[in-house]
């Protein structure tokens, strides 16, 4: 039978499409024949705005890129900055920055995790996730006064120290996550329609994952076994005990699952990082020189330079985001500008696989698909 | 033994004594079919606000059971404990712009919400709310109300091709489908029950699980034909279109199904004939296999009145259960849905009719 | 024996210089050359493409890859250097899919035309935009208005005369 082939915009205003994505679908019925997805709604030009300020304007600008999780955007930019100019961190400050990063890993999963659920039909994950993540926004708002964007890391440290009854909440709240993760799997995990939607679905293997350059909780959901936090340890991680959660089936479900034991780790990460904290209450490099410690509370904060400037060259740096590789690649020109901020998202890299990914499903099983692989779209559109 | 609601009505109004005087002026007058319109348009008018305010009243419980299973409070402004905002949400739909597409078919846009609206109203006929208080006592009450629910499929499909967009097509085109797949084990469910009672009136059957056996457990159909009540349950959330089965708008795919252009007023129909019908299946379910009004009767107070609670206090439960699954499961995908309905629920339903006939006709059952 | 020399080796007329970038080995590649290289790295185990970047130094592009194995847990950069004039390398897409994203990427903000790219057109930027933002010559003054056609195509002018409110 010959039949007529339906165009589908889906999207860039679409319930389940996380932003302005827009899906070009060639239907036949209710069959995908291709996906194309269009992006750039959400361009800002952020390369070239790294180019027109100096590395330390640079750093707000970072936060808006995956805006769910802005900490290791900040650290990643910080971090490549850093490798650049060659510049020694304190470590009680790469402690700060650890907790902080994995604590937005939690909430980065959390919102993934909810938000695929609510795609699926089944609204009230993102509430519970949410009711979570409002904790970790609190937590983040003693920290450094923002809950989302946060311009907290700076190059040689962190921008202040963590306050009183930072530490007791952050117990709090871990040992609150670990009976909430428990309730999740309660809820999602053996429910009998979630496994008909995600089994089998959005199938990539690890060749072809690989191929596509996808990283992250979707890579590791495919069983490669690579965390850049273990291959290429950064930071402290070195010398943190932690696993890296790897799924073999290759279909959503394994990489929903991924998420879900990622979350159990960061916990784990928190609690170890919690308990061999530095007592020394030092958080920026000293050659940026240091305020009392005493006094008023503006006089604790450290001081760092408005103007930098790292010596001429390149360097490229990656650290392994909630979402997957996030790299910066910087070249500095020694004036007080980066002469190229190149950054590499994990998100946008993650989505080249989507339309080969749900050829031959149906429209329910591409936003399943699509929600596993947990796109930003700041992050992919930058 | 009052019959229906319009034996109730005279009955009441003789106990007033002012029925006698109202005949006899019409019969004067040589129009006693006018009282009888007049009363019939009363018991109408009284079901009408009756299913309206059970609507109103079911969005705000709705999102209260919403709210209580995600941990929030749900609306808490407009009146105590938020109980004014259905009347709220209706003020604004009604204030809102009507708009038709450009390139939509008027008459068709327009008329698909009445459509939808009046079949669930229909349903409402044949369904008794309680010992005497049902509008009419028809002896094809069943098949009535699967009849009357088979219009709504037809309905939805003018909606969604009227509004000349692809995801309205989509959502009809998935909701007929759908309904079509799942009217059959509706039905056949359906007609075990009758098998039980040799009976399609919707009276007889409740009336056939007025007994207990020791004197304790009551002899509701549930017991008998657990395997039908399943299946009848399951298919008539297919039907009301509700998570896990709620194709029609199935939001993360379709944006809003066959009512994504619709808006305003037009909007709120859809809105209330959804509710309406969920009432309504739900009151099916109750009579069918959950005993329908009966309960213990309580000294001193009219049976009408305790039934309509006994029916009530079920028919919210079958809602609230309804309410909780839908917080509670992701959406099934459509070719799932379907395979579920054609290889596994009519073949059971059949299975199920096989063998209640069999044990009628030994006279195991009845 | 770091990687960029191991390459060296085994294909000594496509490196031009080999190098550290900051702490990754990174080879400088002939132009002409690239997808032997490209293709050699591939067989040396690297597999994973991380990034494609394309630098505007006023005078030449430098386009850079930045590779990774999973196996090895290396890294490798390979640096092409094209002419300002008429900036155009070999696409890698035929190695790597993930390549065809970036070198679109690429494409769309530095200008560089990668031949045999599949579908080069432009993937974040509208479709008709004027200059490749990130050159450094691009020319930041002028603003560009951007709607979109019946047919769905984008239209972009510098008056702003497909705007609504214009007419």
């Amino acid at each position: 039978m010959e039949t007529d082939e339906l165009i589908i915009n889906m999207g860039p205003v679409h319930p389940s499409t996380h932003g302005v994505l827009r899906f070009k679908l060639r239907m036949d019925g209710e069959i995908i024949k291709e996906c194309t997805p269009v992006l750039g709604y959400l361009h800002r030009g952020t390369e070239k705005l790294g180019e027109m300020k100096t590395y330390l304007q640079f750093i707000p600008y970072t936060d808006r890129l995956d805006y769910i999780s802005a900490m290791p955007n900040n650290y990643a930019f910080v971090k490549a900055v850093e490798e650049l100019a060659g510049i020694e961190v304190p470590l009680r400050a790469e402690y700060i920055r650890v907790i902080t990063m994995e604590l937005n890993r939690v909430v980065n999963h959390l919102v993934s995790i909810g938000s695929l659920l609510m795609d699926l039909g089944a609204a009230t994950m993102i509430m519970w996730g949410f009711r979570e993540r409002e904790n970790a926004l609190q937590l983040y708002e003693m920290l450094c006064g923002a809950r989302m964007t946060f311009n907290y890391i700076k190059p040689g440290g962190v921008r202040e120290d963590i306050p009183e009854g930072f530490i007791p909440k952050l117990n709090e709240f871990i040992k609150d996550m670990e009976k909430r993760i428990e309730d999740y799997e309660q809820l999602i995990n053996t429910n009998e329609i979630f496994m008909m939607r995600m089994k089998n679905i959005g199938v990539i293997s690890a060749e072809d994952a690989i191929n596509y350059g996808m990283t992250g909780p979707t890579l590791r959901g495919s069983g490669v076994n690579y965390d850049l936090r273990k291959v290429e340890p950064y930071s402290i991680y070195r010398d943190i005990d932690f696993k890296v959660c790897v799924r073999r089936e290759c279909d959503s479900y394994a990489r929903y699952m991924v998420r879900i034991d990622e979350m159990k780790e960061c916990l784990y990460i928190l609690r170890q990082v919690v308990d061999t904290m530095p007592e020394a209450k030092i958080v920026s490099n000293p050659k940026y020189g240091i305020a009392p410690m005493t006094g008023a509370p503006s006089a604790v904060m450290p001081y760092f330079p408005r103007i930098f400037t790292p010596p001429a060259g390149e360097v490229y740096s990656r650290i392994e985001a909630p979402k997957g590789e996030l790299g910066f690649y910087v070249v500095s020109d020694g004036t007080t500008k980066p002469y190229r901020v190149k950054i590499r998202s994990p998100s946008f890299c993650n989505l080249t696989a989507i339309p080969g990914m749900v050829v031959g499903l149906k429209i329910p099983d591409l936003i399943a698909a699509f929600g596993t692989i947990d796109v930003v779209l700041g992050d992919v559109d930058r | 033994m009052i019959a229906n609601a319009y034996e109730l009505i005279v009955y009441i109004l003789t106990l007033f004594r002012v029925y006698e005087p109202l005949l006899n002026v019409f019969q004067a007058l040589g129009a006693e079919y006018v009282l009888r319109i007049i009363i019939v348009l009363v018991e109408i008018a009284v079901l009408f606000v009756f299913v309206l305010l059970t609507v109103m009243f079911l969005t705000w419980m709705e999102r209260k059971v919403v709210a209580m299973v995600q941990s929030r409070y749900g609306p808490m402004v407009t009146g105590p404990r938020g109980l004014l905002q259905p009347v709220m949400d209706g003020v604004k739909l009604i204030g809102k712009e009507d708009i038709i597409p450009a390139k939509a078919d008027r008459w068709i846009f327009t008329l698909a919400p009445f459509i939808v609206f009046i079949p669930a109203l229909l349903v409402f006929i044949p369904l008794p709310f309680g010992e005497s208080l049902i509008i009419s006592d028809l002896r094809v009450g069943l098949l009535y109300i699967i009849a009357i629910s088979a219009i709504s499929p037809i309905a939805i499909l003018l909606a969604g091709w009227a509004s000349n967009n692809k995801y309205s097509l989509m959502g009809a085109m998935r909701a007929v489908a759908q309904d079509i797949s799942y009217t059959i084990p509706l039905a056949l469910a359906a007609i075990a029950v009758v098998l039980l009672t040799g009976s399609l009136s919707m009276v007889d059957i409740v009336n056939a699980q007025g007994g207990a056996w020791f004197g304790v457990i009551p002899q509701w159909f549930i017991f008998i034909q657990p395997l039908g009540f399943i299946l009848f349950l399951i298919a008539s959330i297919a039907e009301m279109g509700r998570i896990p089965f709620d194709f029609q708008e199935s939001e993360s795919e379709l944006v809003a199904g066959f009512f994504t252009e619709y808006s305003g007023m037009k909007f709120a129909m859809f809105f209330l004939a959804e509710y309406a019908h969920l009432f309504a299946v739900s009151g099916i379910v109750v009579t069918l296999f959950l005993g329908g009004w009966t309960g213990p009767v309580l000294p001193f107070i009219p049976v009408q009145i305790t039934s309509l609670v006994y029916f009530l206090i079920k028919t919210y439960a079958v809602i609230f259960f309804a309410m909780w699954l839908r917080d509670t499961v992701p959406r099934v995908r459509i070719d799932q849905l379907l395979n579920l309905g054609w290889k596994i629920m009519v073949p059971l339903a059949l299975l199920n009719l096989l063998v209640t006939g069999f044990l009628v006709t030994a006279g195991v059952m009845v | 024996m770091n990687p960029a020399e191991e390459l060296k080796q085994k294909l000594p007329s496509a490196v031009v210089s080999i190098g550290i970038q900051v702490n990754k080995p990174m080879a400088v590649i002939k132009k002409e050359e690239l997808l032997n290289a490209a293709q050699k790295v591939k067989e040396m185990g690297f597999d994973h493409l991380s990034v494609i970047t394309g630098i505007d130094y006023m005078d030449h592009f430098e386009v850079v890859y930045n590779f990774f194995s999973y196996a090895k847990k290396q890294n490798l950069a390979l640096k092409v250097i094209t002419d300002h004039e008429d900036p155009e390398v070999d696409s890698l897409t035929s190695l790597w899919k993930g390549a065809d994203w970036l070198e679109r990427e690429t494409y769309d903000l530095v200008g560089i035309k990668f031949i045999g790219h599949p579908n080069l057109v432009r993937i974040l930027l509208p479709d008709g935009w004027i200059g490749h933002p990130l050159r450094k010559d691009y020319d930041m003054d002028t603003e560009q208005f951007v709607t979109i056609g019946e047919g769905g195509e984008d239209i972009v002018s510098t008056d702003g005369s497909n705007l609504l409110r214009r007419k």
